[in-house]
């Protein structure tokens, strides 16, 4: 960085900075991905057959701005383009906005308060009405609505003086530097502002029909079952090349498998192949079946605010009576990665130097005596009258994680510590159980990451503990001041040096820290039909249907 | 006649609304809530969550959005689901077909075979058949519904591959043939339980009719067995069936709900469990007192038809 | 769910422990069959795990998934390598003792509200009797589950939630035989005695609605146990380690291709035992009744 006030994280064009997730999961990443080159030959000339896409939750909330689940985005990536995008590299590719606003090419001001982005002439919303700049507008401002019940407002509501220079241009200002914006826009839809015209935008019709400028048309919704969805003839950018897109909601995960099988459905979406499937479908003739990894790592939850976990002694020794390598080989059939931090290993920000774990009952053992953890009459250990017992919670119905409970579970009782399952509904689970800390202790799989940023405030800054009035999601009630010295120079400073500095060092309190025990960052067994091209895994995006309107039957 | 109507409605109207009180804040109190699911959205935060809990007007005492919710059912509007923003009414309505094709082809066959299994086991009392169909009646009513759903799909899918395992349809067939090939194992397996509730009512209605005075002297008269047993036999009987068709209508939709999770059908039963699993209250409060006015109009129409039927019954 | 709405026509003067009625009961070869079934089942939970050489919470993924009648294990092995018989076992005393300690709950509750509507009848027999009718207009499955997301899933709130949604029956019987006991010269007298009201109701009254009683707390054990069953199977019930029939089930559907013992062994288990109750339950019912003499 020539210019040491130059927010380096306004250049992310092209090659490097936000970049998550690049080609390096290519190696997991098994045959059928041709080069693009030699696949792009195969295209048709005109939308040629139909694709159905199984997904085990349904999509219900198609306007992309209201509370949704990851499935939702599914359907909002099909319709509706943002002004850019996220590719597989970590890039940000242009959408409706025909460059990525960076420093460089001027879309930027200098200290990154300013912004200039210039817009597609000639796109149509797919009721033939012209999208202009003042949709950008109307949809940066919807967000921010207080009568809107919007999903995201951060980094929105710094946005002020949002002016339409010209149907294809259109400048704000942000009230002060934030580094993760573009990844935030890269993430908002841009929604047609003649759609909300004289209606309430929570009961909008549009929200039960919408109408987008993506690559695929809105047909209809069968409620419970499936999703039609037909080719934008008009679209402006690569595609599309199927005629019909369906989406089928499969309640259940065995069902979804059997149906991919069978050849029912064409793509399994989410929640994927189960990995106890994996060695089955991985030899299905006519399928293509991959292990790609996701961005979310499972962990093992304390609450700092317990007497049982405030020792550190406690937690390393629970650390070291995990068996990681039994649980992912035996139980998750050896394809997620074992971890010791919160950050995808893909990313430029992953601390690739942090202690490796052990599992060591005796270790973990001795820890516990050293720190005068005595085994009591019933063999549990206790100290100061505080028993070495607690809850372990996580929502029901995930078969394999609570077969790694019910594992833990006994790992721990050989060393003298009393675990109880207590699993919950997750309706129930992730209410004020989890945000305000009622619970002991939790096994979950969190993507620490929003988007492609490296920052974690959210659930890591002393700041942002709930149950004591802050109003993140730092729910193991971690307070370490460091932490939050580190979280503040990487989110304030734009060197990239700096930042990734601060990241590094940060993932190295965490590990020792210990405030949950990072077990492994998960993999998913995706499938598809052979001769479906340019299905690419995006593990900067939450849904595989990412690029959807490039999807094509090899003929 | 009209003023034991008009009684029974109004005491019909008491117990909904004390059905809605109670489903409403069982429903309401319980922990965790509609906006629980987005907790582990990246980047959500608790104060975010707060804020739509506070547009939603989920912050307010409970008695208060109790009272709204009536006020507004009162004037026919059921609200909206939280997940898509339909209206309540709209959503049931989308999966109501579903569970009226597998309720209506299931108990068409329930009673087919029931009466069948019941009035040939009253004819042959103490025969081996009558014995048989008492004995597998009661292990039928013994056998868990969902359980039976997932050993026929181990059958029938998994080892013989002659029927599908779940879904409604084929997408992209949904002929005739292909709907009756998803039906047979999830309105079979429901059907079980009925088949034995209803053979056992009708043999015993049968038997009842079968010693009283007015059959003898048919038989007396020289009318043939056929004919005794349709003209007055399966008359008579039929009084306490039309009853029971009623009363079973809760159990009906209660297997359904078990069948449906089974076999991922998509109907009101899937609804539920989908509802309840993200607190989608309007929804779920909309199921409820829908079943509960089902389960009371089939009682009203129960005690009418009695009456109707049977003038020895004195209203009152 | 099965539900059983049988009506019981018992003769109330004529005591459920009186010669003919246990009599009939014996002669009555299902209900026999039943009780034996009870018997063994409860001896085999009590006893099994004894003879067993595997604990039921020992986990060894070496073992997991080996099928039944091949090796050491019996009825093979679960997902963790957990012996599938030994589990069955403690997973009968789990789920006989809900079933069990629901009946009772259930039994008391309803015994309690039928016999207070059923006497005193007027308002107070009507506001009751109205509230069952509220109650058993939800189907009980929606009930439960709604119920179940309230508690932290121990097998005593299981168990009360279970009673909770199955006393209706009980209540509804228990008031329309009291209603019929209530003019009889027996109790006129007692209350032109002036004898206290409880002292009428549980001295007097109640031991004459026993035989109904009996029968529809045995249906009810059955009932309770499916229940027990299916709120497992969906998560919401007893939680593991601790094993019960349902939750045995509970992921079962998962292995049906591979490992379909997982969802046959407990199923059978469950069958088993509600058909045992119900068998004992009608023949009961059929020993009570005066008529069945007749045939």
């Amino acid at each position: 960085m020539a210019d040491d006030q130059t927010p380096s994280w306004f250049r992310p064009s092209r090659r490097q900075v936000l970049s998550l997730i690049g080609a390096s999961s290519a190696g997991l990443v098994v045959p059928g991905l041709f080069g693009r080159g030699e696949a792009w030959a195969a295209k048709p000339a005109k939308p040629t057959g139909q694709v159905i896409v199984g997904f085990s939750q349904e999509p219900t909330v198609f306007n992309p701005h209201l509370l949704h689940i990851e499935v939702d985005e599914g359907i909002h990536f099909s319709v509706f383009d943002p002004l850019f995008f996220i590719d597989e590299k970590g890039e940000f590719q242009p959408g409706l906005a025909t460059e990525v606003p960076t420093i460089d090419n001027g879309g930027i001001s200098e200290d990154g308060l300013h912004w200039k982005i210039k817009l597609r002439d000639g796109v149509k919303w797919h009721d033939g009405k012209p999208f202009t700049a003042e949709d950008v507008k109307f949809t940066l401002e919807l967000l921010v609505d207080p009568n809107f019940k919007s999903w995201r407002r951060d980094g929105h509501n710094l946005v002020e003086n949002l002016t339409v220079v010209s149907p294809t241009e259109l400048t704000f200002d942000l009230k002060t530097p934030y580094a993760p914006y573009s990844s935030i826009l890269a993430a908002t839809f841009i929604v047609p502002k003649h759609s909300f015209e004289g209606v309430d935008p929570n009961n909008a019709p549009f929200n039960n029909a919408p109408i987008g400028t993506g690559p695929f048309k809105w047909v209809e919704r069968m409620a419970g079952d499936h999703i039609t969805l037909a080719a934008n003839d008009g679209y402006f950018g690569d595609g599309p090349y199927l005629e019909r897109l369906i989406y089928k909601y499969i309640p259940d995960l065995t069902v979804l498998y059997t149906q991919f099988k069978t050849g029912d459905i064409d793509v399994v979406g989410v929640q994927w192949i189960s990995p106890d499937k994996y060695q089955e479908a991985k030899d299905l003739p006519g399928k293509v079946v991959t292990v790609v990894p996701m961005g979310t790592v499972e962990s093992f939850t304390f609450n700092m605010a317990r007497p049982q976990f405030q020792d550190q002694k406690v937690r390393e020794a629970l650390y070291y009576a995990l068996d990681k390598k039994t649980i992912i080989d035996a139980l998750y059939y050896g394809l997620p990665t074992p971890t010791e931090t919160y950050m995808p290993q893909q990313s430029a920000y992953y601390n690739a130097d942090l202690p490796k774990h052990e599992y060591d009952p005796e270790k973990a053992k001795s820890l516990l005596d050293e720190a005068g953890w005595k085994p009591g009459s019933d063999g549990i250990r206790e100290k100061d009258g505080v028993r070495l017992a607690f809850t372990n919670s996580t929502t029901a119905g995930n078969h394999i994680r609570e077969q790694a409970q019910q594992f833990i579970q006994q790992s721990f009782k050989d060393i003298g510590v009393d675990m109880q399952i207590s699993n919950l509904p997750p309706a129930v689970m992730w209410g004020d159980y989890w945000m305000q800390s009622k619970f002991d202790s939790v096994v979950v799989g969190i993507d620490f990451l929003t988007g492609a940023d490296p920052d974690v405030s959210t659930y890591l800054s002393p700041t942002a503990i709930p149950a004591k009035g802050g109003g993140g999601q730092n729910t193991w009630e971690y307070e370490s001041a460091e932490v939050g010295k580190l979280l503040k120079e990487g989110g304030t400073s734009f060197d990239t040096k700096v930042r990734k500095a601060a990241y590094l060092k940060l993932q190295e309190v965490v590990r020792h820290d210990l405030p949950f025990l990072p077990i492994f960052q998960y993999a998913a067994v995706r499938g598809h039909k052979n001769g479906i091209e340019d299905v690419i895994p995006n593990i900067n995006v939450r849904i595989d249907t990412w690029n959807v309107g490039g999807w094509y039957w090899d003929q | 006649m009209v003023r034991f109507l008009l009684g029974r409605l109004w005491q019909s109207l008491v117990l909904l609304v004390i059905v809605s009180v109670i489903g409403f804040f069982v429903l309401n109190l319980a922990p965790g809530g509609p906006l629980s699911q987005f907790a582990l959205t990246p980047g959500m935060s608790d104060a975010q969550l707060a804020r739509i809990a506070h547009q939603m007007g989920l912050d307010r005492p409970l008695p208060v959005q109790y009272w709204e919710w009536f006020t507004r059912l009162l004037q026919g509007d059921w609200g909206r689901s939280y997940r898509d923003n339909q209206p309540v009414l709209t959503v049931i309505w989308s999966h109501l077909l579903a569970t009226l094709l597998l309720m209506g082809t299931s108990t068409v066959i329930s009673v087919l075979i029931g009466t069948w299994v019941g009035v040939l086991g009253a004819l042959r009392r103490y025969s081996v058949f009558d014995y048989a169909a008492t004995v597998g009646a009661m292990v039928a009513l013994s056998i868990p519904t969902f359980w039976f759903g997932l050993i026929a799909i181990y059958l029938f899918s998994l080892r013989l591959g002659w029927l599908p395992a779940g879904n409604m349809y084929t997408i992209g067939d949904g002929s005739l043939l292909d709907y009756a090939v998803h039906l047979i194992m999830p309105s079979v397996v429901l059907a079980l339980v009925n088949v034995a509730v209803w053979s056992r009512y009708m043999r015993t209605a049968v038997l009842d009719v079968m010693t009283q005075d007015f059959i003898r002297t048919a038989k007396a008269k020289g009318l043939t067995r056929t004919a005794v047993l349709t003209r007055h036999i399966l008359r008579n009987a039929l009084v306490p069936m039309v009853t029971l068709l009623g009363l079973q209508l809760p159990t009906i939709l209660g297997g359904a709900l078990v069948t449906e999770t089974v076999f991922t059908w998509p109907g009101m039963g899937r609804l539920f469990l989908d509802s309840l699993g993200y607190s989608d209250y309007p929804v779920v409060m909309g199921l409820l007192m829908l079943s509960a006015i089902l389960v009371l109009i089939g009682n009203l129409l129960a005690d009418i038809v009695v009456a109707v039927i049977d003038p020895r019954i004195r209203l009152g | 769910m099965t539900e059983m709405t049988f009506q019981t026509d018992p003769a109330p003067t004529e005591r459920w422990w009186q010669r003919r009625v246990v009599k009939r009961f014996l002669r009555h070869r299902l209900a026999l069959l039943g009780l034996a079934i009870i018997v063994v089942m409860v001896l085999a939970c009590l006893v099994g795990p004894h003879l067993l050489p595997f604990d039921d919470l020992y986990i060894d993924l070496r073992a997991r998934f080996s099928p039944p009648f091949t090796g050491a294990h019996l009825l093979g092995t679960d997902p963790l390598g957990r012996d599938v018989a030994a589990r069955l076992f403690m997973a009968g005393r789990i789920s006989l003792l809900v079933g069990f300690a629901a009946m009772l709950i259930s039994t008391v509750f309803g015994s309690l509200i039928g016999v207070v509507a059923g006497y005193y009848g007027g308002k107070v027999g009507a506001v009751l009797m109205r509230f069952v009718d509220a109650v058993l207009s939800f189907p009980q499955i929606f009930l439960l589950l709604a119920l179940a997301a309230f508690i932290k899933p121990s097998p005593i709130m299981i168990t009360v939630i279970i009673a909770a949604t199955s006393w209706m029956e009980i209540a509804r019987i228990v008031e329309a035989e009291i209603k019929s006991l209530r003019e009889r010269d027996f109790i006129l007298a007692a209350r032109t005695l002036g004898l206290p009201n409880a002292q009428i109701m549980f001295r007097e009254l109640l031991p004459n609605a026993i035989g109904p009683i009996i029968v529809a707390a045995t249906l009810t054990v059955a009932r309770a146990i499916l229940l027990e069953a299916y709120v497992s199977f969906l998560g919401y019930g007893i939680q593991p380690p601790l094993p019960s029939w349902g939750n045995m089930l509970n992921g079962a559907q998962q292995y049906l291709d591979s490992a379909p013992w997982l969802a046959i062994v407990p199923g059978v288990a469950i069958t088993l035992a509600v058909t045992g109750f119900n068998f004992v339950g009608d023949g009961l019912r059929d020993a009570l009744d005066a008529r069945s003499d007749l045939t």
